[in-house]
């Protein structure tokens, strides 16, 4: 065969590589923006849940205010928030202040039997899990993209597609990293 | 088993499948070689007809599989209001899992058991008996739940749509093969040396499709092992899981809608355990699955 149409091929071969290399580091990218904003979505509708939780256990329980206060706190510290690190701190601080309000609840039996708590306990339960899988998710996707940006081929094509590790999502709170289904 | 780690039992179990299947097909040249060597030409028809009869009828089902089932099991289709938890329960397991939200029915049925189906992610369908919903707290149908998207997540109705086409080939050959003989269709006889003797294709034509039947069965079992395996990757709670799976085995009653033709797609297999022995059972046996559960749950590098 000629050696020109030999060498045709094998530049055809090496351009499609690259660019489905470059097109899968590009689109891990994308996908550990796309989790990080599901954190976000939730962390959202978390925080628009609470002004609700605060006021009910204000009517049954109004002078737990260390409690009350921690929350209202923790979720004005979230919302002010901006940096990935400052983000899962205060995101961290809010888990655990809304334990403590729960765990306070948990004292007052009309409160907890009041329909409009048990209304908030589902939803405060399914909320703090979609909170801990997006963040969970949001981890497996920056472990795929920094696993392809250090090893070899798409390693090769990181400067070119302009794509870096990219930082976990870390909560300082251990016990919330280990156990995501949080009992409301 | 060494490790009770889930990344290192997907991986397993995803090569388990890998190997029977591969093995399936081995079986289906094996028996195309039995049909070509002792019934020449007539033989060598049988085989386009047979994976023609047996692509159709399996295709068919696996592409309209999630309509289907919905005949065969008596399920509904249920919208967000009439079961919030449920709903919020498989919200929570697609965002851990990144799977886009999947068709959730209920059916009516007091013994629990809960199944997945659909041809993608995208056309899924996961049901669950009113038995199971009453009888499990908020963790146990999380565990459920998860183990019935990660079948959506590992394509498991297309797996076991490859595994029930290549069963089906092998037996339909067998089938074929042994009406011809016993209707003295061997009339290539006469024609030379150069074919095996009739006799001879017997026991292989015996043993083929069972041999087919057990893989199926083998690779139904390793998909229901990956699938305990990727719910705990998803909820990283295997306590959920193992409880619920507890539940179910000290649940007596048994699916009433039941058929062998769905009964791969359970959580739980629907028929009676004294029907079918080891080699031929959809599931793994429910308290080695526990105790596969409660391994993880005692490592604590689960979370990584």
């Amino acid at each position: 065969m000629d050696l020109s149409i030999v060498l045709i091929f094998l530049l055809i071969f090496v351009v499609v590589y690259a660019i489905i290399q470059y097109n899968r580091l590009v689109r891990l990218n994308v996908q550990v923006d796309e989790a990080f904003s599901q954190i976000e979505v939730q962390l959202k509708r978390r925080a628009d849940l609470i002004p609700n939780l605060v006021e009910t256990v204000k009517g049954y329980a109004a002078h737990e205010r260390e409690a009350l206060e921690n929350v209202v706190q923790a979720r004005a510290a979230s919302t002010s928030a901006s940096t990935l690190p400052a983000i899962a701190a205060a995101d961290g601080a809010l888990t655990n202040a809304l334990r403590g309000l729960l765990a306070v609840a948990e004292a007052y039996p009309d409160l907890k039997a009041s329909s409009n708590f048990l209304q908030l306990q589902e939803e405060l339960a399914t909320t703090e899990n979609k909170v801990s899988f997006s963040r969970q998710f949001y981890n497996e996707t920056v472990r795929t993209l920094n696993t392809a940006v250090k090893t070899i081929p798409t390693s090769f094509f990181v400067g070119l597609a302009k794509v870096a590790e990219r930082e976990f999502y870390e909560v300082d709170d251990p016990s919330a990293r280990n156990v995501p289904n949080v009992k409301f | 088993m060494i490790m009770a780690n889930f990344r290192a039992l997907q991986a397993v179990n995803r090569r388990k499948t890998f190997f029977l299947l591969f093995f399936m097909g081995v079986l289906v040249w094996f028996i195309a070689y039995i049909a070509i060597a002792s019934f020449g030409g007539s033989g060598a028809g049988v085989i386009p007809l047979a994976v023609g009869i047996s692509l159709v009828s399996v295709w068919g089902s696996y592409y309209a599989s999630d309509k289907l089932v919905l005949k065969m099991t008596r399920a509904k289709v249920i919208e967000q209001s009439d079961h919030p938890q449920l709903f919020n329960l498989v919200n929570e397991v697609c965002i851990a899992s990144g799977l886009p939200m999947p068709k959730v029915a209920i059916v009516e049925d007091p013994a629990p058991n809960a199944f997945a189906t659909g041809r993608n992610p995208n056309h899924a369908l996961i049901a669950f008996t009113t038995g199971l919903l009453n009888s499990m707290d908020r963790d146990e149908i999380q565990g459920v739940v998860a183990h019935e998207m990660a079948h959506v997540a590992n394509r498991d109705t297309l797996v076991s749509a490859v595994a029930a086409t290549t069963a089906g080939v092998v037996a339909l050959i067998s089938d074929i093969l042994m009406r011809m003989l016993w209707f003295g269709g061997g009339r290539n006889r006469d024609h030379g040396g150069n074919q095996m003797p009739i006799f001879l294709a017997i026991i292989p034509l015996i043993l083929a499709p069972i041999a087919a039947t057990m893989l199926k069965s083998a690779v139904s079992r390793k998909r229901e092992s990956l699938a305990d395996a990727t719910a705990v990757s998803f909820t990283r709670n295997p306590a959920g899981l193992r409880s619920a799976l507890e539940v179910l085995a000290r649940d007596t009653t048994v699916v009433q809608a039941r058929s062998s033709a769905v009964a791969h797609m359970y959580i739980e297999s629907p028929l009676d355990a004294s029907a079918a022995s080891r080699l031929f059972a959809t599931h793994p046996p429910i308290a080695e699955r526990i105790a596969t559960l409660r391994k993880m749950e005692s490592n604590p590098e689960i979370v990584q």
